[in-house]
Order: structure tokens, then C-alpha cells, then sequence
């Protein structure tokens, strides 16, 4: 799984995109955890990768978190449990356009982003997607190894069709 | 102290490091089992509370649709209708149409419910959630992925919506526990939607 984050990596920063991982070993960081690392940036966007052992073989998904409850406090802060909800819309078509450049590489893949509720998606206060590669088995490596490249050049391509559409909240509290 | 005696405690030390070293691996592997085991007890506790759901041949027969797994793309559901005498009581039927979902298909690649999962316990509360108690089976032995987990929580969430109308929204435990994710992915702290529409009593036999 490093070895893919690190290919994707290679291609955002070759998009000249700066790139910062939630873990960089072994480590295993909470959902919270890695979604305090993804909050903490302006203007990020967020991308959690997954490997399935189930699924059409040599395909990808993406997925934005299915619909959530919008709530703003009245001090106009997100709730940590629910700052995904006012991102829902920009992560949809986050997650189409690097769906699109998927399925364009993958056959079998869809041609859309699917909604899930995907734990790590639901406190992440950012346009923010899970891409699935299937399906690889764990004592088999080529497979993945085979994918990883088209995976990663696909989600920077998809990175850099989004930004244009990417408005930034205007001030604290705001939202996109 | 004698060079006699410091070389018999010496001796005695280490004796007892490699007496330590050798019995806290064995001490350690009895423990985890010992805690293995109690666990399995207490869910085997825990079923034999658990009333078997039984299907009442005398009661009426109505077009039951499950949804399982296609055998053309394994990320989607299909459903599959078959005839079941099922109660009009929500809860037992909705235990009733979820154990014949677990009991699983005739062709078992189409499972998308490990085969070792029960459900433990089920009730709906006035809103409309039914609140399900699954068996840790059903987190540990899926295969972990966005897409299984998801599969698995559609196929009961879609078989409660096809089969008991008055069941608006879903609550999945595990083993009486609310559970973060279900086996590191799908979130199970909030509630799944079931049915949109209002609550409704179920349909009369022959009407499906």
C-alpha cells in the first residue's frame, strides 16, 4: 500500500502538487487522526486508498460519502462527525473526474463515482474521495504492481481537472 | 561473598532468565487462548438466549424478495423472490426474512454474508429504526473492502426495505456492541436508510 501512496505522490508532485501522507510507515493513525492531518491543510483535497479482495479483477472504485446531514453550529463551525457534509457536493464531482480517468484505463471499472459510507470520508472537512483497486490478493503483489502505476497517473490527472472547480471557502465558518 | 557462591547465584540467575524466557511465551498463548475462549463462550451464551426464529408453516405465504449478489457484476445486489410463510409482527418478520437472507443462496459465490454470521437480535424501536445485533462473524469473516462491506449492509438493508415497510432505518451491532466500521471500512456509528417512504402495515398475503 506505501508503494502505491508513493507512486501517487511522484504523479501529484509531478502535477506540482504538494503532497502530505497521513502515515508513512507501518503505523496504523486513528480515522480522527488522519482526518486532524487532512483538516489542518487549506485547500486540500483527500484521497484514501484501499485495496479489496473481492470485485471485478483489474477494476477501481471511487467513493464519496453518501449523504449527510448538513449542520452548522451556530458559531458557524462544522461538527468534527459530520465535516464531510458541506463538501459532499465538490467531493461528487472530485470523485467522477478521477473515476472518468480510471475507467478510461481500467475496463469494468464504472464510469462514475458510487457513494458509500466510508468511515474515514464522514470527519474529513475537504473535497474527499476512497479509491478501491480490485482485486488483489495479499500473497500475489504483480497484480497491484501491474495497476499501480495507471492508478496513481489517473488520480493526478483527476487532482488537476478538479482544481479549477476547487472554490475555497472565503473565511471561518464559510462554506463551499 | 565466595567465588564459590557468586558463581551459584550467577548460575541460579540465569537459570531462572532461561526458565522465564522459556515459560512466558507458553504463559502468554494460554491466556490469549483462555481469553479466546470465553469470548466464543459468551456468544454461545448469547445464542442459546437468542430464541431460534422459527417460520410458522401456518402462516400466510408471500412473495419474499432477498437480495443477494449478481453472477454478472459482483458489486451489486439482485434481488430473488421467494415464497415464505412470514409473520405479520414486524420484528419477527423481519428476523424471520434476515435469517432465510443468511442462510444464503443455492450458489454460494452469490453469498455476500459470511456464512458463519448470525443475527443475534432484532428490534424496532417506535421511530422506525430497527436496531440489529449481529454476531462478531459478520465483521471478522467478510472480506475486508468498501465494496463487500457495503454489499453485505445493502443486502439486509434492501431485504428489510422489499419485506417490512414498517422498518424506516437500520442500526447495525455487533456482538451488543456499536462498532466504528464493520470490518475497517464502512461506517456503523450512525444509522443506514432503509425505507423513505412513511411506515406502512405489511401487505396482505397475495398482494406482492
Amino acid at each position: 500500500m506505501l508503494d502505491l501512496a508513493a507512486q501517487v505522490r511522484r504523479a501529484l508532485e509531478a502535477q506540482g502538487f504538494q503532497v502530505v501522507q497521513t502515515r508513512q510507515g507501518n503505523e496504523n493513525p486513528s480515522f480522527d487522526d488522519r482526518s486532524a492531518t487532512a483538516n489542518a491543510q487549506r485547500g486540500a483535497v483527500f484521497v484514501t486508498l484501499h485495496i479489496a479482495s473481492t470485485g471485478l479483477p483489474g477494476t477501481v472504485r471511487v467513493y464519496v460519502n453518501s449523504d449527510l446531514p448538513a449542520v452548522t453550529e451556530a458559531n458557524g463551525l462544522i461538527p468534527w462527525d459530520r465535516a464531510q457534509a458541506p463538501f459532499l457536493g465538490l467531493s461528487q464531482k472530485f470523485g467522477d473526474l478521477v473515476q472518468g480517468m480510471l475507467a478510461q484505463r481500467f475496463k469494468g471499472s464504472p464510469d462514475n463515482a458510487r457513494t458509500a459510507a466510508v468511515r474515514q470520508l464522514r470527519t474529513t472537512a475537504a473535497p474527499a474521495i476512497a479509491v478501491e483497486i480490485s482485486s488483489v490478493v495479499v500473497e500475489d503483489r504483480t497484480a497491484l504492481d501491474r495497476m499501480a502505476p495507471g492508478v496513481a497517473d489517473a488520480i493526478a490527472r483527476g487532482v488537476a481537472a478538479f482544481k479549477p472547480s476547487y472554490v475555497i471557502p472565503a473565511g471561518p465558518g464559510a462554506l463551499p | 561473598m565466595t567465588p564459590r557462591w557468586k558463581v551459584g547465584l550467577i548460575g541460579g540467575l540465569i537459570i531462572a532468565v532461561v526458565a522465564a524466557a522459556i515459560y512466558f511465551p507458553i504463559l502468554r498463548r494460554r491466556v490469549k487462548r483462555a481469553a479466546r475462549l470465553q469470548q466464543q463462550s459468551e456468544e454461545q451464551a448469547r445464542r442459546e438466549l437468542t430464541q431460534p426464529v422459527t417460520i410458522n408453516p401456518g402462516d400466510p405465504r408471500v412473495k419474499t424478495k432477498l437480495f443477494w449478489g449478481s453472477d454478472t457484476d459482483d458489486s451489486t445486489l439482485v434481488p430473488v423472490t421467494v415464497e415464505l410463510p412470514l409473520s405479520n409482527d414486524p420484528v419477527l418478520r423481519s428476523k424471520q426474512v434476515l435469517n432465510t437472507l443468511f442462510a444464503g443462496p443455492v450458489d454460494a459465490d452469490l453469498r455476500t454474508l459470511p456464512p458463519d454470521a448470525v443475527l443475534l437480535e432484532l428490534y424496532i424501536l417506535p421511530d422506525g429504526t430497527a436496531v440489529a445485533d449481529f454476531s462478531e462473524a459478520l465483521a471478522t469473516s467478510i472480506p475486508s473492502g468498501i465494496v463487500s462491506e457495503q454489499l453485505a449492509v445493502d443486502s439486509i438493508a434492501r431485504t428489510l426495505e422489499a419485506n417490512v415497510p414498517q422498518v424506516q432505518r437500520l442500526k447495525i451491532l455487533i456482538h451488543g456492541q456499536e462498532m466504528e466500521t464493520l470490518a475497517g471500512h464502512l461506517d456503523l456509528t450512525g444509522t443506514f436508510i432503509v425505507n423513505t417512504k412513511p411506515a406502512q402495515t405489511p401487505p396482505k398475503p397475495g398482494n406482492r
